[in-house]
C-alpha cells in the first residue's frame, strides 16, 4: 500500500488533477502548451519543504485564482 | 511670451537661491528610521519581514507618503504601495502606520527621530505584496448593498428629482466616505467574520442610501440586512469612528440603521 | 471494500469549488457504509483570498431572517431595559428589610436567564460561525439551549422549594457574618 498522504499533499495532487482536466477542455492544438505550462508551474516549487504549510497554502490559493482565470472558455492558448 | 520667460527665469533664480541657502545652513541630518513590512509573492518561501529604512527628514516632505515615495525613489525600487492623489481624496494609500489605520498621505511623520515608525499593510487582510492588501471582498460587499439610486417612479416633469435642504443635510458626513477600508479593517468583528459581516464602511454607505429622500427601495435595502451576519455583528466597538482618516462616524450610522430596523 | 472506502475518503477529503458538486453525487451513491463520516467534524477553511467564487461574481445573498436580525436585537434591548427595574426593586426591598413577592423574583430570574441566552447566542455567532465550524456551531447552540433549560429548571426549584434568588444572594451576607472572624477583636 502506498504511503498515506497528508491533507495538504492531497490538496496539491487534486489541484494538479483539476489543472490537467481543465487543460483537456481546451482546443486540441493548444493542449500541449497548457500541459507544459502546468508542469513548469508545479516544478518551479517542487523543492519547497513538506512542512512549509503557509507557503504551500498560499501557492494553492494563488493557483486556484489562476485556474479560475485560465478555465474560462475565452482562453484558447497559452505560451 | 517674453513676460512668461522673464517670470520663469526669476522663478528659477529664487529656487536656486533657496536651495543654496539650505545647503549653506548645513543643518544636521535628522535621520528617521522607518520599519516597513515586506513580503513578495515572487519568493513565497521567504517569510514576511520588517525592513529598516533611514530617511533624512530635512530633505523629505511632511507626510508618511512622502517618506515612502522617497524610499521607493532612492533606496529600494521594489517597495510596493498603492497611492494616487496624495491629498486624502482617493483612499488608495490606506495602511497601518504606528498601529493605527490611516491614509499615508494624511499622516504626518512623527518628528521625534529617536522613535522608529512602523508601517504595515491594513490588518487582517490578505496581502498581495508589501503594503498592498487584497480588497476584492471589500469591493464585492460594497457592490452588494447596491449603492445607486433606485426608484419605481420618475418625476412628472421628466426633469431631476428634487430634494429639500433638510433632506440633503442628512447625507452630510456620509457621502464624504472614500472607501479606503481603514474603518472596516480596524473592526474586530470584521476580522473574525470578513466573509459575511459587511463592515462599517459598507454599512455606512448602506445607510447613506437608506436615508436618501430620493431613494424608494429602502424596504428592500433593510430586508437585505435582516440576518444575523450582515449588520448585527456590529457590537458598537467604535474602532471605526476612532480610526477614520476623514473624521466620519460609521459607528453612528450603523446604530441609526439598527434603530430604524428595530421597529419593523 | 476497505480500499474503496479509503479511496472515497481521499476524494472527499479535498474540497475545491470545482470538484464539490461531483463529491456530493459520489457520497450520495454510497450512503450505506459502516465507516462513520468524520468529514462533518472538520473545519471549513476560508476560500482563497476570502472571496467565494469568481472575483466578479456577486456576493452570495444571505437569507432574510427576522428572528436572527432585528428581533434578536430588540429582545436583547428589551431584556436589558427590563433588568433595570427588576434589579433595583429587589435591592431596595432587601435593604429596607421587607419581603419580596415570589413572582417578581421569578421574573428577575427568567429575564436574567433569557438575557444571558441572547448574549451568548451573539458570542457563538461571532466566534463559532456556521460558515467555518459547521457542525460545531450546532453543537455549541444545542449546549447553550440545554444550559438554558437546565437554568429554567433551577429557577423552578429555587422558587418552589427555596426562597428565591434574592434571598439566596442575601444569605451570602447574612449567614456568614456570625462565623466571621474579625481579627481586630482579638
Amino acid at each position: 500500500m502506498a504511503k498515506r498522504l497528508s491533507g495538504l499533499q492531497r490538496d496539491v495532487l487534486q489541484m494538479y488533477r483539476l489543472c490537467v482536466r481543465e487543460a483537456h477542455k481546451k482546443p486540441l492544438a493548444s493542449r500541449p502548451n497548457f500541459l507544459r505550462y502546468i508542469r513548469t508551474e508545479f516544478v518551479k516549487y517542487r523543492d519547497i519543504p513538506r512542512k512549509d504549510f503557509s507557503t504551500i497554502e498560499h501557492l494553492l490559493r494563488v493557483g486556484h485564482r489562476r485556474l479560475e482565470t485560465f478555465a474560462s472558455p475565452e482562453v484558447k492558448d497559452i505560451h | 511670451m517674453s513676460m512668461s520667460g522673464l517670470l520663469r527665469t526669476s522663478f528659477t533664480r529664487t529656487a536656486l537661491r533657496r536651495g543654496l541657502a539650505t545647503e549653506a545652513g548645513q543643518v544636521a541630518p535628522r535621520l528617521k528610521t522607518f520599519k516597513i513590512y515586506r513580503w513578495s509573492p515572487d519568493k513565497p518561501t521567504e517569510k514576511p519581514r520588517l525592513q529598516e529604512f533611514q530617511v533624512d527628514l530635512n530633505k523629505c516632505g511632511p507626510m508618511v507618503l512622502d517618506a515612502l515615495l522617497k524610499i521607493k525613489d532612492e533606496q529600494d525600487g521594489t517597495l510596493t504601495l498603492r497611492r494616487s492623489c496624495r491629498e486624502g481624496i482617493c483612499g488608495s494609500c490606506a495602511m497601518n502606520i504606528g498601529g493605527r489605520n490611516t491614509l499615508a498621505c494624511l499622516c504626518k511623520i512623527d518628528p521625534d527621530t529617536s522613535k522608529e515608525s512602523k508601517i504595515y499593510p491594513l490588518p487582517h487582510m490578505y496581502v498581495i505584496k508589501d503594503l498592498v492588501p487584497d480588497l476584492t471582498q471589500f469591493y464585492k460587499q460594497y457592490k452588494s448593498v447596491q449603492p445607486y439610486l433606485q426608484r419605481s417612479s420618475v418625476p412628472e416633469d421628466g426633469k431631476e428629482i428634487l430634494q429639500s435642504v433638510e433632506d440633503r443635510k442628512k447625507l452630510d458626513g456620509l457621502y464624504e466616505c472614500i472607501l479606503c477600508a481603514c474603518c472596516s479593517t480596524s473592526c474586530p468583528s470584521y476580522w473574525w467574520n470578513q466573509e459575511q459581516y459587511l463592515g462599517p464602511a459598507v454599512l455606512m454607505q448602506a445607510y447613506r442610501w437608506l436615508i436618501d429622500s430620493r431613494d424608494q427601495a429602502s424596504k428592500m435595502r433593510k430586508e437585505m440586512l435582516q440576518n444575523s451576519m450582515s449588520l448585527y455583528r456590529c457590537h458598537t466597538i467604535m474602532n471605526c469612528t476612532k480610526t477614520c482618516p476623514k473624521g466620519l462616524n460609521p459607528g453612528f450610522a450603523i446604530q441609526e440603521i439598527k434603530k430604524s430596523m428595530a421597529l419593523e | 471494500m476497505l480500499k474503496s472506502s479509503l479511496n472515497l475518503m481521499v476524494r472527499n477529503g479535498v474540497r475545491t469549488p470545482l470538484a464539490r458538486s461531483r463529491n456530493v453525487q459520489m457520497s450520495a451513491m454510497r450512503c450505506l457504509s459502516l465507516k462513520p463520516n468524520f468529514e462533518k467534524l472538520k473545519l471549513t477553511p476560508p476560500p482563497p483570498g476570502g472571496v467565494e467564487g469568481n472575483v466578479n461574481d456577486p456576493l452570495k445573498k444571505p437569507e432574510i431572517d427576522f428572528f436572527h436580525g432585528s428581533y434578536h436585537w430588540d429582545y436583547e434591548r428589551i431584556t436589558a431595559v427590563a433588568l433595570l427595574p427588576l434589579t433595583t426593586i429587589p435591592i431596595y426591598l432587601a435593604i429596607s428589610g421587607s419581603g419580596l413577592h415570589p413572582m417578581l423574583d421569578t421574573a428577575l430570574c427568567c429575564t436574567l436567564l433569557i438575557h444571558a441566552q441572547l448574549g451568548l447566542t451573539s458570542c457563538i455567532v461571532d466566534y463559532i460561525p456556521k460558515r467555518r465550524f459547521g457542525v460545531w456551531h450546532q453543537v455549541a447552540m444545542l449546549s447553550l439551549y440545554a444550559g438554558t433549560a437546565l437554568g429554567l429548571y433551577g429557577v423552578y426549584e429555587l422558587e418552589t422549594k427555596n426562597n428565591g434568588l434574592v434571598d439566596l444572594v442575601c444569605k451570602l451576607w447574612k449567614d456568614e457574618e456570625e462565623e466571621l472572624t474579625i481579627y481586630s477583636r482579638f
